[in-house]
């Protein structure tokens, strides 16, 4: 019979009409982040090394590094800039940071009014807390069998 | 007797059923399409001249750009040709080759899934649209829980993948993945079994088996033109040979039959996934790859099926830390070339449709 299918069809249509709504009602309600969320970027100053192993890492010469020698000639970070407008959001500069102090954030709201807002100055951004006199967590085995 | 004249319709670049930018010519006589002339190029990034300036760890986000809709799958292409390259192919951990095929197939639910809800929408029923979106953004939200994008994971790695996927990730696809068969009951319900929409695509741009093989069509859309080919069952790669599954092949080639075969396949991926979860064993998910990767001079070409189909990279390597050329092959630009004698005496709204139904991403076509 022609205009069965149809009939079918608005019978499911017609299931979900008193259905759960399943929209997320976006600014009042916060979407529910999984651990391994790629937001925005934030830098343990006292943490870093200052290696550069995450400007190196870089697929697109994000971040700008600046440090001095200190007079154990021990390097001592000055300035970090990310330049996060051609940022590919890829994680590789995480990845690669040995004392874990490059981290991300699930700050996922990025969008701001001048162009120059988008880049970030990590170390400008840095308040000290309490936590940050701990000393840098061992690397896991995945990063000592990628070394070998 | 009234005049009457040819009329040319410029459709795109920002038209929202060419699925990105891509432009067409159309030639109109009354409402038939007399002749139709592809325009690309208007996402063109450069991605194979990056490619030259990158490491070959670097060149991996990259490749989620080339079909936004796959990247996962797009990501395992490249690094397992970088692999082969190295000729560590057999060096990946068990763990490892079993995440990547669960990552390929949930990549092929979302791809899939954008392909039968706009299909619904460029035939004016945005009810099917939305149903589909709903299942696809359960497979984006798990995307986003394997590597912390949705679009863009960039979780495999040359020797592996990033990080190990805790039990509860593997909980919620199971969930996904039980709940899945019912939603495409919906689909075909709503969808395939409507009336209007089989009248509308059913005989419309029929795709010859011969004509198929003569354009090079891959995937899914050769499949439903009647071609039995399937790279996971015919030369597979990673470890594709020990999951069960049917590849489905329909034989009019018709608008109806690429997009039936589609929910077809997405049944079978349900398939894959819930075996691969099954057995997979603990273990590392890294091989041992130094840093610094060098692979030796020679060439290698390597391809996958993709969800749209084949999906190759040929990489050529002088030695040092970046490749000397990156080749990428990509199906939809392929078939996309086909389009103009697809659309030729067609109407004029079938067009959108045999767009719908090949299923470009401009990402990839233009490269």
């Amino acid at each position: 019979m022609f205009g069965k299918g149809l009939i079918k069809g608005l019978k499911i249509t017609m299931g979900h009409f008193f259905d759960k709504k399943v929209t997320e009602q976006y600014p009042e309600e916060r979407p529910n982040l999984p651990p391994a969320f790629k937001g925005s970027f934030k830098l343990n100053v006292a943490k870093c090394i200052a290696c550069g192993l995450c400007a190196n890492g870089c697929p697109n010469n994000v971040i700008k590094i600046e440090s001095v020698k200190d007079e154990n000639n021990k390097k001592k970070l000055t300035g970090y800039k990310m330049m996060t407008e051609r940022c590919l959001y890829c994680g590789f500069c995480v990845e690669a940071c040995p004392p874990k102090a490059l981290q991300w954030t699930k700050d996922f709201e990025l969008a701001v009014h001048l162009r120059d807002d988008v880049n970030l100055d990590l170390f400008a951004n840095y308040t000290p807390s309490p936590d940050d006199e701990k000393p840098a967590e061992p690397k896991n085995e995945e990063d000592s069998a990628q070394a070998s | 007797m009234l005049k009457t004249e040819e009329l040319t319709l410029n459709m795109g670049p920002v038209h929202p059923s060419t699925h990105g930018v891509y432009r067409c010519v159309l030639t109109l006589n009354g409402e038939y399409i007399q002749n139709a002339v592809n325009h690309i190029g208007y996402l063109h990034r450069g991605l194979e001249k990056l490619a030259e300036s990158r490491t070959y760890n670097q060149f991996i986000p990259y490749t989620d750009r080339l079909d936004y809709c796959s990247g996962l799958a797009n990501e395992m292409a490249y690094v397992l040709a970088v692999e082969k390259l190295m000729g560590i192919e057999n060096e990946i951990p068990e763990r490892a080759q079993y995440l990547r095929v669960i990552c390929a197939e949930l990549q092929r639910l979302a791809s899939h899934g954008i392909c039968v809800g706009s299909f619904a929408l460029d035939i004016a029923g945005s009810t099917g649209f939305f149903y589909s979106f709903r299942d696809r953004d359960r497979a984006l939200e798990l995307i986003n829980m394997i590597g912390g994008n949705r679009l863009t994971p960039n979780f495999m790695r040359i020797g592996g993948v990033a990080h190990d996927l805790d039990e509860y990730f593997l909980n919620e696809l199971n969930q996904f993945c039980d709940d899945l068969p019912a939603c495409f009951d919906e689909y075909e319900g709503l969808l395939a079994g409507n009336e209007i929409l089989q009248t509308r695509s059913k005989g419309v741009s029929v795709v010859s088996k011969e004509m198929a093989l003569d354009y090079g069509f891959t995937g899914p859309n050769a499949r439903a033109s009647g071609i039995d080919t399937d790279l996971r069952r015919d030369e597979p790669y990673g470890i594709y040979d020990r999951f069960d599954f049917k590849v489905p092949v329909l034989q009019n080639g018709d608008t109806y039959d690429r997009f039936v075969i589609r929910v077809m396949e997405m049944r079978e991926s349900v398939k894959i996934i819930q075996q691969a979860i099954k057995d997979m064993p603990e273990g590392p998910v890294m091989a041992k790859v130094p840093k610094v990767i060098k692979p030796p001079v020679g060439e290698v070409y390597h391809r996958i099926e993709n969800a749209k189909g084949h999906l190759g990279f040929h990489i050529v390597s002088d030695g040092s830390t970046k490749p000397y050329r990156t080749r990428i092959y990509s199906p939809t630009f392929v078939m996309l070339s086909a389009f103009p004698e697809m659309a030729k005496g067609t109407h004029i709204m079938d067009a959108v449709l045999i767009l719908a139904s090949i299923d470009i991403v401009l990402g990839e076509v233009d490269r």
